[in-house]
């Protein structure tokens, strides 16, 4: 029972006192001063709007750093308008603001609700993004700024498989060349948003684990903030330790067994 | 903590109900199949009821119904747009010179807006990005023509079934195995963002459920 051995060991890891040997956190700090840099460089009372499109099966990995970012921007002073344009990202965007009013922030956030349509919903809302019934200060902020994203200050997308921060840069830049994005996601997007780092497409993108680390680490906590906490290094590499054993054992049986038909 | 539960009753509830089904889907790992498909089916039904009450909710009611009823003059493009659906609906039995160019004009129309905004939005500011400018210095440089060469060579490598020479066939093959190292560090990716997720939950049941986590 591998899978079983594979989560015992992580339990077991995850119960062990945290040592400063094992650091997940990435030591290069660019790329999480990149994003403190942009939210550091907002004008009191910005208006931010977050996409929140991330999956429910891959939410759990930037949890933590999605929630430091909320917590930087709301410390500087900002405003933040949630939008979703996929289903999945609307349950978690409602969660999220559940928590957030629970906190005492609901005064700084506005919920601007699903939008249908994937990216034709997300190029219809460049030009409106409040809904009718959408109410409250921040709403109300926008409304008398245009209604439109051109309202905001900075864009923070978090991304996900169905719709990722390509979908803005390819539908929303163009239309809005003046937009400044930042974009938070899981590691397996990685490979896909990075280019448009190096670009300046993206302002500051977080899509690795230890780079998310590192960012809610730098970022202090409050003491309501306890629903912050960022994935323990030590079973991370318990089980990186033994996908390499297993890996390794499986090339090493694949050899094995290819060995005598080669010699034959 | 996970932050999504109250610390009320509801909110001890919930934990528990996740706690259950976290649990419920371990149990495939020890061989498990039954409580795994049921809950495999508890997922399929809890999305389609949320997806079409988000449906209900978002789409048909504000932008659709709403709008035909109270004010149908001002939303002309709504009828040809319900015609659309009526023909896509009806396609099993509709004539295929009925069905086929409202097909045609609904793929031509979704790949234009998609492509479109691939070539705006990637192609062209990535080559851009690309272009190889020698006031970077050096490592900007070599930077750039390594980027070309490999491009060029992972581009050789989906030459299928042209003539190639020798030259072509050495540099396809090359770019083969540039692809699949791009794969298998793709896969190192995904195999991290798995593993986070699976610590995660784990995290989960001895923070959240059992306490043992501070």
């Amino acid at each position: 029972m591998p899978s079983l051995g594979l989560l015992l060991v992580l339990a077991l890891a995850s119960l062990l006192p945290a040592s400063d040997a094992v650091q997940l956190a990435n030591p290069d700090a660019t790329r999480s001063d990149e994003l403190r840099g942009v939210v550091a460089g907002l004008p009191p009372n910005a208006l931010v709007l977050v996409g929140f499109d991330p999956d429910l099966g891959t939410y759990g990995e930037i949890r933590a750093t999605v929630r430091a970012a909320l917590d930087d921007l709301i410390a500087h002073g900002a405003r933040l308008a949630f939008v979703s344009f996929t289903p999945e990202g609307r349950a978690l965007a409602a969660a999220e603001l559940d928590r957030m009013r629970r906190a005492g922030q609901g005064a700084l956030i506005a919920d601007l609700g699903f939008v249908a349509g994937s990216e034709a919903g997300l190029v219809r809302s460049v030009a409106d993004v409040v809904p009718a019934d959408a109410v409250g200060a921040v709403a109300d902020s926008i409304r008398a700024r245009g209604g439109a994203m051109g309202a905001f200050t900075l864009v923070l997308v978090v991304s996900g498989g169905d719709l990722s921060a390509r979908s803005w840069i390819e539908q929303v830049r163009p239309r809005l060349p003046s937009i400044s994005l930042v974009a938070i996601a899981p590691t397996f997007l990685e490979p896909e948003l990075a280019p448009y780092l190096r670009s300046g497409q993206l302002h500051a993108l977080l899509a690795t684990l230890r780079d998310g680390v590192a960012y809610a680490n730098a970022v202090p906590v409050d003491q309501s903030a306890v629903t912050r906490r960022p994935i323990s290094a030590l079973p991370m590499l318990a089980g990186m330790l033994l996908a390499l054993t297993l890996m390794g054992g499986s090339a090493l049986r694949r050899l094995a067994r290819g060995a005598p038909r080669g010699a034959g | 903590m996970n932050g999504f539960f109250t610390p009320d009753l509801v909110g001890g509830l919930g934990t528990w109900v996740a706690v259950l089904l976290t649990v419920g889907v371990w149990s495939y790992a020890v061989g498990e199949r039954t409580i795994f498909r049921l809950l495999q089916l508890l997922l399929a039904g809890l999305a389609t009821g949320y997806l079409a009450l988000l449906a209900i909710h978002h789409v048909l009611l504000p932008r659709l119904l709403v709008p035909l009823v109270t004010d149908a003059p001002n939303h002309p493009l709504l009828f040809p747009a319900v015609a659309l659906v009526a023909v896509m609906a009806g396609a099993a039995w509709l004539p295929r010179r009925v069905v086929a160019p409202v097909a045609a004009l609904l793929v031509a129309g979704v790949a234009a807006f998609a492509l479109g905004g691939a070539i705006v939005g990637t192609l062209l500011p990535q080559m851009a990005a690309a272009l190889i400018d020698p006031a970077t210095g050096g490592s900007g440089v070599i930077d750039g023509f390594v980027a070309l060469a490999i491009t060029i060579l992972v581009l050789l490598a989906f030459l299928h079934g042209s003539p190639r020479g020798r030259f072509v066939q050495r540099g396809a093959g090359i770019g083969r195995w540039l692809l699949i190292g791009g794969i298998g560090a793709w896969f190192g990716f995904l195999l991290v963002s798995r593993l986070s997720l699976l610590v995660d939950r784990v995290a989960f049941l001895l923070g959240d459920w059992l306490g043992l986590l501070r």
